[in-house]
């Protein structure tokens, strides 16, 4: 139960930085998912808690405590490894009690706690097994117990799920998720996968080329991305991005897409804010999950592309190159791949980016 | 699948689906003739001179006695070479001195190399060239060390130079002429010689150790001895029988070197079983003994080498 604070922190490889200057408050008993594409620098800002690499700047602290300098085995820190890294010349027992053993507890508080600990977490019938065997999500268990059974602060978990095949992780963040309600500890969860963030996480440290790009609750992130990145990053597909042009209407500010039309005009808190910023370039997203049919005449007309059916949805790709867009319509929607429909955005759900900066125009 | 395909293949193209080339037992015939050219090879490249040697063993025979080997059977001994073996007290000197080398040797190979392949865990400067350097001692043929050695511990050689240098005043023993420094020499030797062997195998070993069960048992706490002790080692069980072994096997058989430097001298201060059963065979010429010799040892050697593999199969299952 910790809170952890990552100041101004900066991690330099010889001329690459890896991490630009990051600040993170992680509060105490929270789900922190620290998401972003490959090189990103989130197992770099983990290594960093676990203190596997030293900072090039800034500083870690546990509960105000600064942990420069303090050693790996010092910091009570839980880490779940990608491939669990079980000791597999070991039983699950011994992989349970290695973190007591290896501290010199005695003997009797360490079967005591093993087997409180292999209990917790239905681990009690394979205490004997060989660990080398046993299915993945035993291991995650095991590994999770083999941290937990020491009490460590922080948990850190480095995408635990990406060696489990896709029909399995359901179960295994289910589980996951579960087991942290339980321990109630704080937990750091870097992953690349949106889709793990967004379910299990309270709030998602989005990252991208070594800076952090927006913190917040999955639903933060997903309806008010701060950039351009976070939109088109998060959501699956991303959110659609169109480059244009504000310009003024009779009903209000709308955005001038240019081929494909003139939007709605958009929402009078939303033009009042894009006035203040004097901004005329602009790219206008809005998630595929609210685009909405719009009668003939009225909306954007474009061209559907082609018809990608995935079950419970319809993914409907529309325009070219250029200006592509994509819907998500229920799976019975009747287009066919050339025709021309009407759409339009459901009303407040328009955000508006400078389109030299990239960053949202929003409230601040 | 694929024999029931080639089988239904044969049968409809009538003239392949001769008896002779249908697999009636399984392929136990055809497996057999494909190998018995190798499995004669074997036999005649093992176990034949064996016999021979058992043969041979149980004879007064010498190539001096001018009869065929096949022949010795006209020197019936009476196990009389087994008898006088079991009396023969510069046999188990020799023994005694051997399995002396081994047990002094063997471990200081075994701790050097473990302790440079550690070092050579982390990254230096120069670590690949001190690594080229660390192999060529191994790659110097034996009579060659033996000789480089020879010269070094002469009373005037290079030894003696700096244990002057270092303690200040002239030192000149004759190491490799006192009974009691010439096998100290030896050992230098066969140390110098093969320690690179054991860092090289070693070395595979460490790098084997995955390391992100490293990482974890230094994130549970463990020190750097624990993590030796707990993982390292366990993980290592198997290529250290498997080192152990080449090195004890091999050393048992210390020859070349020893003889260039000392000759087995002086007296018969390093005479070493390999060095004894040279003699014999070339000096005394009664090779009906040293059959008996090479094949106790033989069986000794078998012996030791099976509880090695039996305790490395115990290691491997668990």
């Amino acid at each position: 139960m910790t809170a952890i604070h990552l100041e101004n922190l900066v991690k330099r490889f010889g001329a690459f930085t890896a991490l630009k200057t990051m600040d993170l408050e992680i509060r105490d008993g929270e789900f922190m998912a620290l998401l972003g594409p490959s090189g990103c620098g989130k197992s770099t800002t983990m290594n960093m808690i676990a203190g596997m690499e030293q900072p090039s700047e800034g500083r870690i602290t546990f509960d105000g405590r600064d942990m420069n300098g303090v050693a790996i085995g010092r910091r009570g820190v839980g880490f779940v490894f990608q491939n669990y890294a079980i000791f597999t010349h070991m039983n699950v027992y011994d992989n349970l009690a290695y973190g007591l053993k290896v501290r010199g507890t005695p003997a009797s508080e360490i079967d005591r706690r093993v087997k409180a600990m292999a209990d917790f977490l239905q681990l009690t019938p394979m205490l004997d097994k060989p660990s080398a065997k046993l299915s993945v999500n035993i291991l995650q268990r095991l590994a999770i117990g083999r941290s937990a059974i020491v009490e460590p602060a922080i948990f850190l978990l480095d995408e635990p799920l990406s060696n489990v095949d896709a029909a399995f992780r359901a179960v295994m963040r289910t589980e996951l998720k579960h087991l942290q309600r339980q321990f109630r500890q704080t937990m750091v969860y870097v992953t690349h996968d949106q889709l793990e963030a967004m379910t299990m996480a309270d709030r998602i440290a989005v990252m991208d080329h070594g800076v952090l790009q927006q913190v917040g609750t999955p639903l933060e992130v997903y309806n008010d991305p701060v950039n351009l990145f976070v939109a088109d990053f998060i959501g699956s597909p991303g959110m659609n991005l169109l480059k244009g042009t504000l310009a003024d209407s009779d009903r209000g500010l709308v955005v001038d897409l240019g081929m494909l039309g003139v939007t709605a005009p958009l929402d009078p808190a939303l033009s009042a804010i894009a006035r203040v910023n004097r901004v005329r370039e602009v790219v206008y997203g809005f998630r595929p999950e609210r685009v909405v049919p719009a009668a003939a005449g009225q909306g954007l007309a474009i061209p559907v592309t082609f018809i990608e059916r995935i079950g419970a949805r319809t993914v409907v790709h529309f325009g070219d190159r250029e200006q592509r867009v994509k819907a998500v319509f229920d799976n019975d929607v009747a287009v066919q791949a050339g025709e021309t429909v009407h759409v339009a955005v459901e009303p407040g759900f328009a955000r508006l980016f400078d389109a030299a900066t990239g960053v949202a125009i929003r409230e601040v | 699948m694929s024999m029931l395909a080639t089988k239904e293949k044969l049968s409809v193209t009538g003239d392949l689906s001769t008896p002779e080339t249908r697999i009636e037992d399984g392929g136990r015939r055809l497996g057999l003739m494909l190998t018995l050219p190798a499995q004669v090879l074997v036999l005649f490249i093992a176990v034949f001179p064996l016999l021979m040697q058992l043969y041979i063993s149980l004879t007064d025979w010498s190539p001096l006695d001018g009869i065929g080997w096949w022949h010795a059977y006209e020197l019936w001994n009476n196990f009389a070479n087994y008898t006088d073996l079991a009396a023969d007290s510069r046999f188990w000197d020799a023994l005694g001195r051997t399995a002396l080398v081994m047990l002094i040797c063997v471990p200081a190979e075994f701790l050097l190399g473990l302790g440079l392949a550690i070092l050579f865990m982390d990254n230096f400067a120069g670590k690949r060239v001190f690594y080229s350097i660390m192999l060529i001692p191994m790659m110097v043929v034996p009579a060659v060390t033996g000789y480089m050695f020879f010269m070094l511990f002469q009373s005037g050689g290079p030894v003696n130079d700096i244990i002057s240098t270092l303690i200040g005043r002239p030192f000149a023993l004759a190491w490799l002429s006192s009974p009691g420094t010439a096998m100290v020499a030896v050992m230098i030797a066969d140390i110098w010689q093969w320690t690179p062997l054991m860092f090289l195998i070693l070395l595979a070993g460490l790098v084997g150790v995955p390391e992100d069960q490293m990482r974890a048992a230094t994130l549970l706490g463990a020190s750097w001895t624990q993590r030796f002790h707990t993982i390292v080692l366990p993980k290592m069980k198997t290529i250290i029988i498997i080192a152990l072994s080449i090195r004890v096997i091999e050393n048992f058989k210390i020859f070349d070197t020893l003889y260039i430097m000392t000759g087995g001298g002086p007296g018969v201060a390093t005479e070493t079983i390999s060095v004894y059963i040279y003699k014999v065979t070339q000096q005394d010429l009664i090779w009906g003994y040293v059959a008996a010799i090479a094949l106790v040892i033989l069986i000794a050697l078998s012996i030791l080498v099976s509880l090695a593999i039996s305790r490395m199969n115990a290691a491997k299952e668990a």
